[in-house]
């Protein structure tokens, strides 16, 4: 028995500079009035308009922050720069990691840098929400310290294909879209949930990106009499496409739009209401930008950034910063990464007050957000609607 | 301008130099992190896509600037061999090489119709598009926008995600193609090479076929940069057709001219400094691109050929044989 138990002590000592190290690990990045989280965002170069998605995080951190904190811990954002660029985003994660040693990582735009991260995160396995970017493979397949706060382009494609199909006595669908990937992460899962419904598109047609003229397609349309159009295209190709749809008489037939476009910037566009009037996108809120409901956490950002001009990318990062924070007073001030990553998975039917569908995260889904509301005009005015016909 | 050349006295302390930076940089690792080492690895591949860029814009001084369609094509190579039929990845680096090199062979056939300055640049440029309109398009190939992922992959039991592995696979592989393109200037081929850069007629007259100096220099530039793509491939694990538009090309021009037109060295510098220059500004957010077009023109203002002169001026070891400042 001796032995043993001497075999044991023997084991438990050898062991011991390993559970310190893991110890050590779990609490990286933490200090008793502290916890650092490294936001990564492209805060240069070609896609840097896309680093306003984290101001609403940072400004949501400075809120909580003035309000005492979580458990007595400020939420101290250590920032880098991805430019949205893979190299760049990896010399980013490195740093955060290995130098900075930051408790966690939240944020990243540019779905290609986040994709370039996952195995160098996945490995270091501290928690990572990730904030804005959309691909579904950034999150899936599952990775245990990986979680997804925002709308995924598959969450996003099968709400727009479901607003589709709230319309009464929908039956006839066309698609119409860039040959890209950004297109397709749209339109396939939207396919997808028309065939599971029934509803196979009746026409597939292609708008190259740059396209300036859309007869050829509009032309295809109306001989086919779509009851309703899925449009995974551009900002810039859409107002084309709506302005020729009018032109040759077929501007009531409703056309569903990308999150990638946005309601007032097509209509500044096309300059022409009429074009615009039965054009439905993609809204991850709860109400319009100037809307009642999005006024309190536009007043938040600009209390700590007064200069920040907003526009639907400054709101989309809110609602992870809120389940992040629940998350951690959930955990108490005893907090570890394994722990947070275990509350993370706990939370449920989370409402943010922001996004239009409540987060979710379960041990075998972190994709978090399942659904998006729909942006469109009626009776002239931009509205949110769970479905056709019905506000939000 | 006319040089002090090297005694050979000097010439042994180069050689000497030339192994001892690398022996030395062996113990790299022992003080680096996980980020630094990175960029150290970073630095090692954008030494050789400036080798290979300065090759045929600056010694064989031709406006060409297929260079970063050169590196798409090696790290597309190396991924696609490595993803799809899973040869492993340190085969795949003279494979890359072997792409690169063809893709040098299809640039250099602008130039052997003698197209020549302002022309071969746009049709060069045209050619690195074209490039990067496959890799998008081509997506049972490459992925499209998705990208190709490196497959997960482990060498002597440690994983090649390791950057302290990696680091000694691309110092090898650095050394090994500078060392080869030194070799390769300071030979008849170098000499003839500069010939033709100085007066392709004057060349021509020597007998020198100038139409094979010029295809071998491309080819020999692609292959070198074809390895870098292999090495960038493994060195942030996904290809995305973003990492070979524009923006890279013009950072590989600046390496080239920052470290000196035309000079092996001067590549080595440009390289080194210009992967390390912005990342020491993430330390002035918002400030970075500023800060860094302020530092290239300053040193391209203070030594407009570059870092490899100041070095030259210090002592006759950093001149290289046959080596003459491009016009």
């Amino acid at each position: 028995m001796k032995k043993y138990i001497s075999l044991l002590a023997a084991a438990g000592l050898a062991a011991s500079p390993l559970l310190a190290q893991d110890a050590e690990w779990e609490t990286e990045g933490l200090s008793d009035d502290a916890i650092t989280i490294g936001v990564m965002g492209p805060f240069s170069g070609n896609a840097s308009s896309y680093s306003k998605a984290l101001i609403g995080m940072m400004a949501y951190y400075d809120k909580v922050n003035e309000e005492g904190g979580v458990h007595g811990r400020k939420l101290v954002a250590v920032q880098e720069d991805t430019a949205c660029d893979s190299a760049k985003g990896l010399a980013a994660a490195k740093k955060l990691i290995s130098q900075d040693e930051v408790f966690m990582l939240q944020g990243n735009s540019c779905s290609g840098v986040a994709l370039a991260l996952r195995p160098t995160i996945e490995e270091a396995g501290l928690p990572w929400i990730v904030a804005h970017a959309v691909s579904d493979s950034i999150s899936d397949p599952l990775a245990a310290n990986i979680f997804h706060g925002v709308p995924t382009g598959g969450a996003n494609g099968r709400a727009m294909a479901a607003f589709v199909l709230s319309k009464p006595d929908t039956s006839n669908v066309a698609i119409i879209e860039h040959s890209n990937d950004w297109a397709h992460s749209y339109s396939n899962p939207a396919r997808e949930y028309l065939e599971e419904n029934g509803v196979a598109p009746s026409l597939e047609l292609t708008m190259e990106r740059g396209q300036t003229d859309a007869t050829a397609q509009v032309l295809k349309l109306r001989q086919e009499k779509p009851d309703f159009i899925i449009a995974a295209l551009y900002e810039a190709e859409t107002a084309i496409f709506l302005r020729d749809l009018k032109k040759y008489g077929m501007g009531d037939i409703p056309v569903m739009g990308t999150a990638g476009t946005d309601l007032e910037n097509t209509l500044k566009r096309t300059g022409d209401f009429d074009t615009v009037k039965n054009y439905y996108v993609i809204h991850s809120y709860v109400d319009n930008l100037d809307g009642p409901l999005m006024q309190p956490w536009g007043e938040m950002i600009h209390k700590y950034y007064p200069d920040e001009e907003l526009s639907t990318f400054s709101f989309v990062s809110i609602g992870s910063a809120e389940a992040l924070v629940s998350a951690l007073e959930a955990v108490g001030p005893e907090l570890t990464r394994s722990k947070l990553m275990a509350a993370l998975e706990e939370v449920r039917d989370f409402d943010t007050g922001i996004l239009s569908d409540p987060i979710s995260w379960t041990a075998d889904d972190h994709q978090g957000v399942k659904g998006s509301a729909v942006a469109g005009f009626v009776d002239g005015e931009p509205t949110v609607l769970k479905a056709w016909g019905q506000p939000y | 301008m006319s040089q002090i050349m090297p005694s050979a006295r000097q010439r042994k302390m180069r050689t000497l130099l030339f192994w001892a930076v690398p022996a030395v940089l062996l113990l790299l690792p022992l003080a680096t992190n996980p980020y630094t080492q990175f960029i150290a690895n970073g630095m090692l591949v954008s030494v050789l896509v400036t080798l290979g860029f300065t090759l045929t814009i600056g010694n064989l001084g031709q406006l060409a600037f297929a260079n970063t369609a050169f590196f798409g094509i090696g790290a597309y190579s190396s991924a696609i061999l490595a993803a799809k039929l899973g040869v492993p990845w340190l085969l795949t680096i003279p494979l890359a090489g072997a792409f690169g090199a063809l893709g040098g062979f299809l640039a250099s056939a602008a130039a052997l119709r003698g197209i020549r300055t302002y022309y071969l640049a746009i049709i060069t440029l045209a050619f690195g598009e074209l490039m990067r309109w496959a890799y998008l398009h081509a997506k049972p190939l490459t992925g499209g926008t998705d990208g190709m992922p490196m497959p997960r992959e482990t060498l002597l039991g440690i994983s090649l995600t390791d950057d302290t592995l990696k680091f000694y696979i691309f110092l090898a592989v650095t050394v090994l193609l500078v060392k080869a393109t030194l070799n390769l200037m300071r030979s008849h081929f170098g000499r003839a090479v500069m010939a033709v850069r100085e007066n392709e007629i004057a060349t021509a007259s020597l007998a020198i076929p100038t139409a094979r100096v010029i295809l071998a220099t491309f080819m020999w530039s692609g292959f070198v940069v074809g390895c870098a793509g292999a090495l960038f491939a493994r060195h942030v694990g996904h290809v995305f057709p973003e990492s070979f538009g524009m923006l890279h090309l013009i950072a590989s021009f600046a390496m080239v001219l920052v470290g000196g037109l035309g000079s092996v060295l001067g590549a080595v510098l440009g390289a080194v400094l210009l992967t390390a220059l912005p990342e020491y500004l993430r330390a002035f957010p918002g400030m970075e691109e500023l800060f860094f077009g302020l530092i290239v023109a300053g040193v391209l203002v203070a030594m407009p050929m570059g870092l490899a002169s100041l070095l030259r001026r210090v002592s006759p070891i950093f001149v290289e044989r046959f080596y003459r400042e491009a016009p």
